[in-house]
């Protein structure tokens, strides 16, 4: 079971986010069709559905690759991810040129230390045990 | 191949392969076994991170408008 180790850290690191895009999903439709609120969220939405997986997948294939020299843990490894993908996001709020950019920035110092622990307890539980059950933990 | 010829095979092995008369284990692996599997499946959370999930949860509960950010960057 020691072949195609790039390709089962990819798969392993995108569970998480795509099963999780089922509940964003849910939330934000809910939010902007029942609740009727005026914010074209489905103009940004692409960000959750393909990047961020792929970003998991890509990054979890590079924990992989580094582990054995850097001997970084995998949750602060998983903790440096959001430095990745929010100046992406926010990049994207701007080309598309999205109506909450300003509440984003103003939540911004909240936020940021919320998503850094989220994504270290992710990774360091559920990313590592999908590591695991596919033998390249 | 004769009578003869499996006599003579049959001592061949018999000198080849020692004896074995200690066949019995020495302790029960019973119970090793099961400490590891115990051990496979039981996930320990430190204190530090739950500490880290206390913190994270009174924050959101705090602040609920961070909760469509991350949901976004999730």
């Amino acid at each position: 079971m020691n072949q195609h180790t790039y390709l089962r850290a990819y798969m392993a690191g995108i569970v998480v986010p795509t099963i999780f895009f089922l509940v964003i999903a849910t939330v934000f439709y809910i939010w902007r069709y029942v609740y009727n609120v005026p914010v074209p969220i489905e103009r940004v939405l692409v960000f959750p559905m393909a990047f961020v997986p792929n970003l998991w997948g890509l990054w979890n294939m590079l924990f992989i690759a580094s582990h054995s020299r850097t001997r970084l843990p995998i949750g602060l490894h998983g903790a440096l991810l959001p430095l990745v993908l929010a100046p992406l996001g926010i990049l994207l709020f701007r080309v598309l040129d999205f109506p909450a950019l300003p509440l984003f920035a103003h939540i911004f110092p909240i936020a940021a230390p919320i998503g850094l622990i989220a994504y270290y307890l992710v990774w360091k539980y559920l990313v590592h045990f999908l590591n695991a059950v596919l033998g390249i933990a | 191949m004769n009578a003869h010829d499996n006599n003579e095979l049959r001592e061949l092995l018999t000198r080849s392969i020692a004896p074995m008369n200690d066949t019995e284990l020495r302790r029960d692996l019973w119970p090793q076994m099961l400490q590891r599997l115990e051990q496979q499946h039981s996930i320990r959370v430190p204190w530090f991170d739950w500490t880290l999930a206390a913190i994270a949860a009174a924050a959101v509960i705090l602040f609920p408008e961070v909760i469509p950010a991350l949901l976004y960057h999730l």
